[in-house]
């Protein structure tokens, strides 16, 4: 039985989930054993929850996913929507969306929503035809989303919709002329943009360039956190055996800080350990896209791909400085059920990619 | 063939690469550094307060200020056991005292916990000079309010106290902190947005023995933009003085800026008390004063107008044709609706007489005013009211309170779901009756009148743009105004007028009395007008609550006020 349900999972994928989600679990543990809240029992829910996920979509394959990604789209938006006028406030963004006792975060599934009727809609139009008109709509499609998530105000998780509609544009075949197009548009909405963002927004982007504009605040995170990362040394201080973020110097440590706990107490080693893992199930995705000769397959797993690696760029790169500080999460790493589940919905399609595979 | 998935493969491996090397920066090359840092923590971070902006009065002196306050604080991560009994000693308070202002909630975890404010001089030369026995505590200077002048415009400026947890978790960091001031009433309320600047603060590295060794990063606070007020200190002053002791309210507008000269409101009290945490006894004294001492009767309080009233019912009467100037109706001492109805009377029981609208004003005879309601709908009475500003929103820089209520048929249901009875007409045509107004809307009234209908909203800070001269007109015919103006100035001119005790030798005074029953007590006491009835230059009103007759008791403060403004504005008279 079980054997048959494995069956055609590609397993160095499998194993990097599973891997990541351990490290996930015992730093969640680490990170917050002194509060209240369990957070790593209700994890582990999260956890086998993503991993029926991940080895329930390869069995009912892509393609139809594909097929109801316009009806999903709409959902999705639809609870963005509902988001602005009935989510809970956190930290003045309005992100989560009470469903009985379980907060949903609509932003993380308008990220499939919007992968899945991008490549969909892609993947019907030939990229030698009629390119302007498809691009826009294309654009459009993935616009909407950003926009509303932009609002909530998320600039994080909207942000992350760039790197991913550039990829599967890319991969589909667009014009090197509307990718720099595309870009000088950005670059021009950028200031557009900034008149929308939040005082506390502005803040951080301000701080990241000039840590002194705000020693008290985001520019303490800042330092408190490359403090946490940069103490582990190269060997780490040990499980258990941090000191910054135990004492709570940094915010959100089990969540979107959770690299800090991992850098602290496991030093170079560790997050070289953590950075080898996402390297290995990145290289895992590229093999899958090497094996497949659907253009669907083959934009959806690298909009996947896309997807978590801008992630973990700029999880792993805001607690060292190089990013500035945003409140997206580690994937497969961070607390969070919505995260945990969207990301194995998003590797599960990669795995029904992979068991639909050309053979040579 | 080097294909676009190459190329895309080719980043994402690049960048991680980059990635690794950033990690391998931060934690094996400068990893020792983070390390000492991270040993305890050997950041402190000091939060700095941006002083208050300044609120002074037309002429520059200063209303509100800040003096230097010496505050003891104390980072409780550098404090070691022997220094709490020291520390108590030296201040004078119980240990115990001093641990739980250590363990009161903090902004951060190495931020300062603040122990004392505001202590005497001396005591922080002692506290500095034994700062090497006393590890972790320092005395910081920092700027706190001052009012110079106590009570002279306390209901003007209002007051400031510390914000509360709730309050500080609502708001931007940037700007308030666990201990900030924050305005709590009057011109500190309404823009201690501007009037606070933007906090600053200090990352500061410490040896070992909580010592300073260098600024990591350090912003400096901006302090808050000062406000000029409309007022004069001099004139509110010797207002203030005039009012002492009595229930009352007197404002003063200049007619040429739409500015208030003097905003005054009696009894008091000096917002100095709520600056220093040590007078709370006194604060609670002032709150609990059955005089309301924190009530600014000129905005925050509204009463029967009384015949003051009349200008509005004459308005009507004029401007819908129903009366003109020269309409006789003969006063008898008192009048009756219907065959059967209750006799209403006026307040001459003997009787004015026959008497046109110009004597009828000037003498306040209640019975013409009740042949005038007679031909008027309360509707229509209510509609002018609110033409000249009656029960309209105040819209003064400080006001918090609805303004006063003029009632009618559509209120009188909803309120008691009752009709209007006719003999309700008769009461709001003199004042009385369910209307209540505040000394500020009267103002307002007497200010459009002045200007013949033009749209008057008085303010109290100077504002850089002028008025504009096509400021809107109230729907009332000028002539009508012109009528009104013309009563008003015999009410204190002619012999038989009501206000004749304000009349001044120096120049001519147009104004209307009132005298509002408030029954069990004494009435109260109304004077408004504007001054000189040519060309006029300011408007006022004068309440006081019980005071009785307004011909009388206010009347003699509008000619002690007047003297006043001669004294310091007019050239002194030839």
């Amino acid at each position: 039985m079980l054997r048959r349900l494995l069956n055609g999972i590609y397993f160095p994928l499998f194993f990097s989930v599973v891997t990541l989600a351990v490290i996930g679990i015992l730093f969640i543990y680490s990170a917050s054993y002194r509060d209240p809240g369990n957070y790593e029992s209700k994890q582990v829910f999260w956890i086998l929850a993503g991993l029926v996920v991940l080895i329930g979509v390869p069995l009912i394959g892509y393609r139809p996913f594909l097929s109801v990604s316009y009806p999903f789209y709409v959902l999705t938006l639809i609870l963005l929507v509902l988001v602005d006028f009935f989510g809970s406030k956190v930290l003045g963004a309005q992100r989560w969306l009470m469903l009985g006792p379980i907060a949903i975060q609509p932003s993380e599934f308008a990220k499939v929503g919007a992968l899945l009727a991008g490549v969909n809609f892609l993947g019907a139009h030939h990229p030698w035809e009629g390119q302007t008109k498809t691009v826009s709509i294309a654009l459009l499609l993935l616009a909407v989303p950003l926009f509303l998530i932009f609002k909530q105000p998320d600039l994080g998780t909207a942000l992350l919709f760039i790197p991913m509609s550039v990829v599967i544009l890319f991969l589909w075949g667009v014009r090197k002329r509307f990718l720099i197009a595309s870009f000088s548009a950005l670059a021009l909405a950028a200031p557009l943009a900034w008149g929308f963002l939040k005082a506390y927004q502005k803040k951080r982007l301000m701080v990241f360039l000039n840590p002194n504009l705000d020693p008290l605040g985001s520019g303490y995170t800042a330092l408190q956190s490359k403090i946490a990362v940069g103490s582990g040394g190269f060997w780490g201080k040990g499980y258990l055996g941090g000191t910054q973020t135990q004492l709570h110097f940094v915010p959100e440590h089990h969540t979107d800080f959770i690299f800090c706990v991992i850098g602290e107490e496991l030093g170079f080693l560790g997050s070289l350990l953590v950075l080898c893992l996402y390297g290995f199930l990145f290289h895992s995705i590229f093999l899958v896209m090497q094996h497949t000769t659907d253009v669907k397959a083959k934009m959806l797993c690298g909009g996947v791909l896309a997807l978590l690696f801008s992630h973990v760029i700029i999880n792993i790169g805001m607690t060292i400085g190089l990013m500035p500080i945003a409140g997206v999460p580690l994937p497969l790493i961070s607390y969070g059920g919505s995260s945990f589940i969207m990301t194995c919905m998003c590797l599960g399609l990669v795995l029904s990619v992979y068991k639909e595979r050309s053979i040579f | 063939m080097f294909t676009r998935f190459h190329f895309f493969q080719v980043f994402v491996f690049s960048l991680m690469i980059i990635l690794g090397l950033g990690l391998f920066q931060t934690q094996v090359v400068r990893g020792s550094y983070y390390y000492e840092l991270s040993k305890r923590n050997r950041v402190r971070l000091i939060p700095l307060e941006a002083p208050r902006g300044r609120v002074f009065d037309q002429k520059d002196r200063l209303l509100a200020a800040n003096r230097p306050s010496y505050n003891v604080i104390a980072i409780p991560e550098d404090i070691t056991p022997e220094v709490y009994p020291r520390l108590a000693r030296l201040l004078e308070v119980p240990e115990k005292e001093i641990r739980r202002r250590m363990s009161a909630g903090r902004e951060f975890p190495f931020a300062p916990a603040v122990i004392m404010e505001d202590i005497p001089q001396e005591l922080a030369f002692r506290i500095e000079e034994r700062r090497p026995e006393l590890s972790g505590v320092s005395v910081r200077v920092e700027g706190i309010r001052c009012y110079p002048y106590g009570e002279t415009a306390s209901h003007v400026i209002g007051y400031i106290g510390t914000i509360n947890a709730r309050e500080c978790d609502a708001v931007d960091r940037d700007r308030f902190g666990m201990n900030s001031k924050i305005g709590r009433a009057g011109i500190e309320k309404a823009f201690d947005d501007s009037l606070r600047g933007w906090r600053g603060g200090q990352q500061i590295e410490v040896d070992a023995r909580g010592q300073m060794v260098r600024v990591l990063s350090d912003r400096k606070p901006e302090a808050g933009s000062d406000i000029t007020l409309t007022l004069d200190l001099e004139f509110q002053k010797k207002i203030m003085d005039m009012i002492k002791g009595l229930h009352a309210s007197i404002v003063v507008l200049d007619l040429e800026t739409d500015g208030l000269l003097a905003m005054a409101s009696a009894p008091a009290y000096d917002p100095n008390i709520f600056v220093s945490p040590a007078s709370s006894e006194q604060r609670l004294h002032i709150l609990k004063d059955e005089n309301s001492p924190m009530l600014d009767r000129g905005i925050n309080a509204a009463y029967p107008p009384g015949s003051i009233f009349k200008l509005v019912t004459a308005l009507a009467g004029l401007d819908l044709g129903k009366i003109t100037p020269q309409t006789r109706f003969r006063c008898t001492g008192s009048f009756q609706l219907g065959p059967k109805s209750k006799p209403a009377h006026c307040w001459l029981h003997e009787g004015h007489g026959n008497l046109n609208l110009y004597e009828a004003l000037e003498r306040s005879c209640n019975v013409y005013f009740f042949n005038v309601a007679k031909r008027l709908t309360p509707d229509e009475i209510a509609h002018y009211a609110h033409e000249l500003g009656l029960g309209e929103p105040l819209r003064l820089e400080i006001s918090r309170m609805a303004p006063g209520l003029i009632p009618d048929s559509a209120w009188k249901k909803a309120r008691f779901n009752q009709p209007w009875y006719q003999g309700e007409t008769l009461n709001m045509a003199i004042g009385q009756g369910y209307m209540l107004v505040t000394p500020f809307e009267i103002l307002r009234l007497t200010s459009i009148i002045a200007k013949n209908g033009k749209v008057v909203e008085p303010h109290l800070v100077v504002q850089e743009r002028p008025i504009l001269p096509e400021s809107p007109h109230v729907a009332i015919r000028e002539e009508n105004l012109e009528v009104i103006k013309r009563a008003m100035l015999q009410v204190v001119e002619s012999d038989y007028g009501t206000g004749q005790l304000a009349r001044v030798d120096f120049d001519k005074l147009a104004g209307k009395t009132g005298t509002a029953q408030a029954p069990p007590l004494k009435a109260h006491s109304w004077m408004t007008g504007f001054f000189p009835y040519k060309d006029p230059k300011i408007a006022f009103v004068v309440f006081v609550e019980h005071g009785g007759s307004g011909g009388i008791t206010s009347a003699r403060l509008v000619k002690q006020m007047l003297e006043t403004w001669r004294d310091l504005y007019a050239a002194p008279a030839a």
